[in-house]
């Protein structure tokens, strides 16, 4: 692992930068003597960084460690080691007030907002809220006056607006509102304070379809307005993709693959990339009939025990016999092959050069051409 | 278990068999003008479902896409005759085989119901029951209908396991729900739902709960199942998708009612529906440039009108006047392969018109 070694110092563009994270979290047994029998390793090891302004869209499967990451990076999960670099401060050893101060600045939109959102407050009341615990920004105090309560008020009745909420919505509570205007009271609230890095974990994925694309292009309003920083946590790759500049692929607590969006979705390089790209199913038949499908065997490992090697390696449809199994991929740029992207595969070029294929051929779906 | 065993179940459950061979060109499944309201006393009944009309052919796969609140789902109850007794109103035909569902009594509905007709649920976790080994929840089917031993059920509970994917199955026989991962759930209760080789599937949203590498094991599953055993499937999901990939018939659905039915290539080459062209607009697409715009459609699902006094769809339309504030439009007849739309002012055909905005 690369830890420390590639620490970018002075890069003034980066806001966000993540170095060796690790989140682990212990396995109890035992009634009278609590014992510690091994730990779940959501988070193994993950480097990443976000420019300011920019969005990272964090692609994965249940389970890979992708809200872990989200939640460690804001440290309401404390990381077992690694660094979460926020504008120049050591997030994970800051200490409790100098963490509640920079709290401000980094917010969180969650899924379902119908349990994020308190059902008892009204959304004033959940709106003002965060300003009450950390008082108006610089920005605002000169705009609105002083830390009253009216001027929190005001401020959170600017915000409704900005979401898209009419400004009768004040009054309200959570659970009178559909599942997309609860989102919306979601988004407010998170940027109510001016934060620079939202992170948004699954933000649209429990919406209706028709609605799913209000709220993504809402987020992206924002981003423009008020020069907002993502990382935006997804299952749905298409979603993060017309969102993200930049997408991480998530397998098993590590990255598999970090690229631009288009480059990404234009030449995936590690083959779990490969194979989650061709599972997506897309809405028209034509495509649907004349792709070809890479199936993978089984399910995720347990995170408890990761396999030995390429985590990948259990499932791989281009497992070679050396390497996979026994010696673990580092995250890497490979600049003969693709400049500027990182991938972490043994055999990465050989795979897009195809000198490396897909072993088991009952694993590959050909095109139905009917 | 030896290969002799579960070949000896096999031949037990081909044995108890007596089935009418299906006929091709009859369909299997007519849906006739149903309706289901639930009513409540001192309140409104809702109307979930409202005439809706639709036929399934032996072997064939039907879709019906709607988002949450279409009535797809009540639809799907409603032919396996699992909709609650009491404060449910429907009306209408369910014919299987010519025999009315809605009219059958429960005694013969429960002989065809996991025989004849057989369902996957979306969230096996709430449908698979928790405290029951797999095992038995497989060899229950097959013991209700089939004249069978116990050792014949099991060993074809094991033979069918091992159809689905589930690796080392006489050890997941004896196993729990929960042990289960997801999509091994969804493979045990697709075993149970085709344990009698039923002519009919219908599948609620099987692959929602899971991720899309497991999405993918799971469709390609259905779709080599169905094509083995010939079985016709009417696929209930919210995703064109997987719409897309496996159906040969499609209906889209509205609050209610469909709004556009047409084979697959048809639908999504030619979406006349401003609904289904609003859906289609507003999915952001791996096979579109990711620089172009979504253009959502307005409002939520909710803001719906009463499809007696107008569109229902007309308050989230760009393209409504007031034309579409006539009482219950008709789904007419429009293009090639049974086209169907239910809308005043279709999408244009791509030929008839050059972009419009």
């Amino acid at each position: 692992m690369t830890e420390g070694a590639d620490k970018v110092a002075g890069e003034p563009a980066k806001l966000l930068e993540v170095t060796g994270l690790e989140v682990h979290f212990p396995i109890r047994r035992g009634v009278v003597i609590d014992r510690t029998v091994g730990h779940v390793r959501a988070v193994d090891g993950v480097d990443l960084s976000v420019g300011r302004g920019q969005t990272f869209g964090l692609v994965g499967e249940s389970g890979c460690g992708k809200s872990t990451l989200g939640r460690a990076i804001l440290r309401l999960e404390q990381p077992t080691a690694g660094r979460v670099v926020f504008d120049g401060q050591d997030v994970a050893s800051l200490k409790a007030e100098p963490l509640r101060r920079l709290r401000r600045r980094m917010q969180m939109v969650f899924q379902d907002p119908l349990s994020s959102l308190n059902p008892r407050q009204s959304v004033e009341s959940l709106l003002t809220e965060p300003l009450r615990v950390h008082g108006l920004s610089a920005e605002d105090l000169q705009t609105y006056g002083k830390d009253s309560a009216r001027a929190h008020a005001a401020k959170a009745a600017a915000m409704l607006e900005v979401v898209g909420l009419p400004g009768s919505s004040m009054s309200r509570y959570p659970h009178e509102f559909s599942g997309g205007q609860r989102q919306r009271v979601g988004i407010a609230r998170a940027i109510v304070l001016n934060p620079d890095l939202v992170i948004a974990d699954e933000p649209v994925s429990a919406l209706d379809v028709s609605v799913q694309a209000q709220v993504i292009n809402l987020l992206e309003d924002l981003q423009k307005l008020l020069g907002l920083t993502y990382l935006v946590i997804a299952h749905d790759l298409a979603v993060v993709r017309h969102i993200s500049d930049t997408v991480g692929v998530m397998y098993l607590g590590r990255l598999a693959e970090v690229a631009s969006s288009d480059d990404l979705y234009e030449r995936p390089l590690h083959p779990y990339t490969i194979a989650l790209m061709s599972a997506i199913p897309i809405p028209d038949p034509e495509i649907e009939d004349a792709r070809e499908r890479i199936l993978l065997p089984g399910d995720l490992p347990s995170p408890a025990n990761p396999p030995s090697g390429c985590r990948f390696h259990t499932r791989c449809p281009f497992r070679q016999p050396t390497r996979c199994h026994d010696e673990e991929p580092e995250l890497r740029e490979i600049p003969d092959l693709a400049a500027g992207r990182q991938v972490a595969c043994h055999w990465a070029s050989e795979i897009a050069s195809g000198a490396v294929g897909v072993a088991e051929p009952e694993l590959l779906v050909e095109p139905t051409s009917s | 278990m030896s290969d002799q065993t579960i070949a000896a179940g096999e031949r037990a459950v081909t044995r108890s068999r007596t089935r009418p061979e299906a006929n091709r060109d009859e369909n299997l499944l007519e849906v006739e003008d149903l309706s289901v309201s639930f009513v409540r006393r001192g309140a409104q009944p809702v109307r979930a479902v409202d005439g809706v009309s639709f036929v399934v052919r032996p072997g064939q796969i039907v879709g019906i896409v709607g988002e949450s609140g279409s009535g797809k789902s009540v639809t799907s109850l409603a032919v396996m005759g699992l909709l609650p007794q009491r404060g449910v109103v429907a009306s209408g035909q369910i014919r299987y085989r010519g025999q009315d569902l809605l009219t059958l009594g429960a005694k013969k509905l429960s002989d065809l119901r996991g025989r004849e007709i057989a369902m996957v649920f979306q969230d096996p976790m709430s449908s698979l029951n928790p405290v029951i080994p797999i095992g038995t929840q497989v060899t229950e089917v097959l013991l209700r209908h089939f004249d069978v031993s116990r050792g014949e059920a099991r060993a074809e509970a094991e033979h069918l396991l091992r159809r689905v994917g589930i690796p080392d199955p006489g050890r997941r026989l004896k196993e729990y729900p929960h042990q289960l991962s997801g999509g091994m759930r969804q493979r045990a209760l697709i075993a149970i739902a085709l344990a009698c080789k039923p002519a009919l599937l219908i599948c609620d949203e099987p692959t929602t709960a899971l991720d899309v590498t497991i999405q993918a094991q799971v469709l390609e599953l259905l779709k080599e199942l169905v094509n083995d055993l010939d079985t016709a499937m009417v696929m209930i999901t919210h995703d064109l998708g997987v719409v897309a990939g496996l159906c040969d018939f499609v209906n889209v659905m509205y609050a209610g009612r469909v709004v556009e039915s047409a084979p697959r290539h048809e639908l999504f080459a030619h979406p006349r529906h401003r609904y289904t062209e609003g859906l289609l607009a507003s999915m952001p697409r791996l096979d579109h440039p990711r620089t172009e715009p979504l253009r959502p459609i307005r409002g939520t699902p909710r803001d719906i009108v009463s499809w007696t006094k107008a569109c229902a769809f007309a308050p989230r339309c760009d393209h409504a006047d007031e034309a579409c504030m006539s009482p219950d439009l008709e789904l007419v007849l429009d293009g090639p392969g049974e086209h169907r739309m239910r809308c005043v002012h279709p999408a244009p055909l791509a030929s008839d018109v050059a972009d419009d905005d």
